[in-house]
C-alpha cells in the first residue's frame, strides 16, 4: 500500500486509483493507412519499463479524473503527478 | 414505472453510534466545465457553487458536494415527496441541460442516504475506509468520495460527529448489514 497524490483530491491511498498503462502514446492520424503491424505496435506494445516510467493513473474511487505519474516501477517512487495534457516535468 | 421502493435499512442504535437512513430525499448530479454554469447553478440554487476540492456548500434546504472538477451532488436537507420535486428537476433541467450549459440528472433513486451519528462514527469508519480521516473531522462540510468495505461511498460530514453517507442502492443493504456488524464490535 501507499499513497498517491491525485491532482484534484490529494493524497488518497492508492487502492482508491486504476492504472491505465503507459503513457503520451499518440494515436495515428490516419489508422487505415497503417500495415498491421504498425497498428498492432500502437495497440498493443509497451515499453514496462525496470526504473522511472510515465504512466496514466485514474482516481476511480474518488474524482474519477485522468492524470499522469511519474513512477520508478522498481521501487514505487512517485517523482511527480501532472495532469493530463500537459508536459511531463521531468525527462 | 420508476421504482420508489427502498432497501430494508431500519434506524439501529450502538453505543455511541446511530445508523438510520434517511429517505426518500432528492438527489442530482450536475456537470459542466463553464464559468457560466457555475454561477447559474449558484442563481438557481441560491448557493455559491463549492469549488474547491472535498468541499461543500449548504442552504436551509440545499447541500451542494463537490464531487469533482466538473461535477456536484446535489441533495434536499429534509426528507421530500420525490413527487413533488419535480419542480426543482425542471427548473435545472430547462435553466442548464436545455441551454447546454451542462447537464442534470435526477440520481434521487441512485444513492441511497445513511445517516451515521454519534462520538464513535469515525471508528467505524476506520474499520472499511482507506481514507485518513483526521482533517475530514475537523472541518464542517468536508465531503470525500472513497471506499468503505470496497464499496464506494460519498461522505458528507454535515456536523460534528454527524455524517450522511451516500451509497449506490444496490450496495446499500449489504454495507448496512456490514456496518451494523462491525458497530457491534466498536
Ligand atoms: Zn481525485
Amino acid at each position: 500500500m501507499f499513497l498517491i497524490n491525485c491532482p484534484y483530491c490529494g493524497e488518497r491511498d492508492q487502492s482508491e486509483f486504476t492504472a491505465g498503462g503507459e503513457a503520451h502514446i499518440v494515436r495515428p492520424k490516419q489508422p487505415t493507412e497503417l500495415s498491421d503491424d504498425q497498428w498492432a505496435e500502437f495497440l498493443f506494445m509497451r515499453k514496462n519499463i525496470k526504473g522511472v516510467q510515465l504512466e496514466r493513473w485514474n482516481h476511480s474511487h474518488g474524482c474519477r479524473k485522468w492524470f499522469n505519474m511519474v513512477r520508478d516501477t522498481s521501487n514505487d517512487r512517485i517523482h511527480a503527478v501532472y495532469k493530463m495534457g500537459q508536459k511531463p516535468p521531468i525527462e | 414505472m420508476l421504482n420508489f421502493n427502498n432497501p430494508v435499512i431500519d434506524t439501529k442504535e450502538y453505543s455511541e453510534i446511530r445508523i438510520s437512513k434517511t429517505e426518500p430525499i432528492l438527489k442530482m448530479n450536475l456537470r459542466g466545465k463553464n464559468r457560466d454554469f457555475i454561477t447559474k447553478i449558484g442563481k438557481e440554487l441560491s448557493i455559491i457553487t463549492p469549488v474547491d476540492p472535498n468541499t461543500s456548500a449548504s442552504n436551509e434546504k440545499l447541500n451542494l458536494l463537490w464531487l469533482s472538477p466538473d461535477e456536484w451532488l446535489l441533495y434536499s436537507n429534509h426528507m421530500i415527496d420525490l413527487k413533488d420535486a419535480n419542480f426543482l428537476d425542471d427548473k435545472l433541467f430547462n435553466e442548464i441541460s436545455k441551454k447546454k450549459l451542462g447537464s442534470v440528472t435526477n440520481v434521487s433513486d441512485h444513492w441511497i442516504m445513511i445517516n451515521l451519528n454519534g462520538k464513535k462514527v469515525f471508528e467505524l469508519l476506520s474499520a472499511g475506509c482507506p481514507y485518513n480521516f483526521n482533517n475530514f473531522k475537523n472541518s464542517k462540510g468536508a465531503v470525500t468520495q472513497t471506499l468503505f468495505n470496497h464499496i464506494d461511498v460519498i461522505i458528507h460530514n454535515k456536523n460534528v460527529n454527524d455524517l450522511n453517507l451516500f451509497v449506490r442502492r444496490s450496495f446499500s443493504e449489504h454495507l448496512f448489514l456490514w456496518m451494523n456488524d462491525a458497530a457491534s464490535r466498536i
